[in-house]
């Protein structure tokens, strides 16, 4: 496998248009009752490295199973090359050929040798002949490390190493794009580092990949781009940096940052407040957060919210005033964010206020901010 | 969790004893205010027993100042077993050098 120059010289400029490999408009995949793809338009170029990225049933796998036309979508097109291979008169085996495909259970022949899982494809398909086919794989069981393994059967190998064979497999067919569906899932952890590094290795000769994947560390270090996938689509598409670091939606940063989240909306004077106490020392508790800080958030909800902005509602008329308690386990850290509409208000603006200095006293860090005509305050504890 | 408040009332002499049990709150500070009211007069010595309260806001606080100034005129207010996080909440608010407070 050798990078393309010409596709090379592509990505360099730019990505111009005419680098697209995948072209994808308007997928929709549905089962009976569940819709993993609603909506989904998006193009590949040729030497992207894309890791997909979401919670589970968010349509990652289906994606890629729709590319690789082992699912039907229900509706869109799909363009590989130049070739719809949406359309029923597509030669669906030659498009394949061009698109590798490593599972999670890696579908190795278990009566064959690794060699010759390995040779069968390059024979069958690419007419390769046998010494060939052998010396291809040889070449590249060697520089994965499991040239001694050859002639040993999958069932011999460690789950690490099986999963190595299959991805030399699906190299030594020369695919212009592998297709990575969840790859480790099924690996034990101390086999997971591995198989990333082969990974990792075809990504640095600029092999075109789109990867499944839950390893966020890999995701973030190896890829040029990530689809975050949630609510039947790619909702949001960015550099790891932008992913990660600055992820522009709600839902990806409650993703990345793990987060866990109590989320109360519509909140007007008349709302159930020993309810919402039980609410959150319920939450505090499945999270295991200390007395300390379960109580210091039931204290932020009563001073901020009960003795501050919804009587400052009542005044102003109607608020849309929302809570978001949420908890990242990484960083020790509850934030509880009051969103509000209305002019600028900060709950604590008087320093002599009481409730304010409690509140100061007790937290971390208070933060007011407001734009677009809404206002956010977070108190972190 | 105990959402309401529960105050029990040991009148000796003229020191009068109010335990206070569960939440002091927005909701349930009117409870202990109207509780003071009701049984101040002629009280030399005020204990607020908090052995087993395990919440207090600004609400309470409000209370609590109040009753304070009400006994500097007539005797003097104690405020009892008060356990660390509503310790933290005294002295965060500055009512930690208004009280006299017994830690727990």
């Amino acid at each position: 496998m050798t990078a393309d120059k010409d596709g090379m010289r592509g990505i360099c400029a730019g990505g111009s248009r005419d680098t697209s490999m995948i072209s994808i408009r308007h997928l929709c995949k549905e089962y009976p009752g569940v819709t993993p793809l609603r909506d989904v338009s998006v193009e590949i170029k040729k030497g992207e490295v894309i890791s997909i990225i979401g919670p589970s049933g968010t349509g990652k796998s289906t994606l890629l199973r729709c590319i690789n036309l082992l699912e039907t979508p229900t509706k869109g097109e799909i363009t590989v090359g130049g070739v719809v291979t949406t359309d029923k008169k597509c030669k669906v085996n030659l498009v394949r050929r061009k698109m590798g495909m490593v599972f999670q259970s890696f579908n190795l022949f278990a009566h064959k040798t690794i060699i010759e899982n390995i040779m069968m494809g390059q024979v069958d398909l690419l007419l390769r002949s046998r010494q060939e086919a052998y010396d291809r794989g040889m070449e590249l069981l060697r520089t994965i490390g499991l040239a001694d393994k050859a002639l040993a059967y999958p069932d011999e190998l460690s789950g690490g190493q099986k999963q190595r064979a299959a991805i030399a497999r699906t190299v030594a067919m020369e695919p212009e794009i592998i297709l990575f569906d969840e790859p480790t899932s099924a690996l034990d952890p101390t086999m997971v580092g591995e198989v990333l590094s082969v990974i990792r290795g075809l990504a640095g000769q600029g092999m075109t990949m789109m990867i499944v994947t839950h390893e966020m560390k890999f995701a973030r270090d190896v890829s040029t781009r990530i689809f975050y996938m949630d609510e039947g689509g790619i909702y949001e598409d960015g550099t790891p940096e932008q992913i990660f670091e600055h992820p522009k939606r709600e839902r990806t940063r409650i993703f990345i940052r793990q987060l866990k989240v109590l989320h109360v909306e519509n909140l007007t004077r008349g709302f159930d407040f020993p309810a919402f106490m039980t609410q959150l020392e319920e939450f505090g508790r499945k999270q295991q957060l200390s007395q300390r800080q379960i109580y210091t958030m039931q204290l932020a909800v009563e001073e901020a919210l009960m003795l501050k902005l919804l009587p400052a509602a009542g005044e102003a008329g109607k608020m849309d005033i929302s809570v978001d308690v949420e908890y990242s386990e990484r960083e020790e850290l509850v934030q509880m964010r009051f969103s509000y509409s209305g002019p600028s208000f900060h709950p604590f603006g008087s320093e002599e206020d009481l409730s304010g200095r409690m509140i100061k006293g007790i937290s971390k860090k208070m933060e007011h901010k407001y734009a677009d005509g809404v206002n956010h305050f977070v108190i972190s504890i | 969790m105990v959402i309401n408040m529960k105050i029990t009332k040991t009148q000796n002499g003229n020191s009068l004893c109010l335990a206070l049990e569960g939440r002091l709150d927005t909701n349930t500070a009117p409870e202990l205010e109207n509780a003071i009211k009701g049984s101040i007069d002629g009280v030399g010595e005020l204990t607020i027993d908090m052995t087993a309260l395990d919440y207090l806001s600004s609400a309470g606080l409000r209370v609590l100042l109040g009753t304070q100034k009400i006994m500097n005129k007539q005797g003097s207010m104690r405020v009892t077993h008060v356990n660390d996080t509503i310790m933290e909440i005294f002295e965060v608010t500055g009512f930690a050098d208004i009280l006299t407070i017994e830690k727990a």
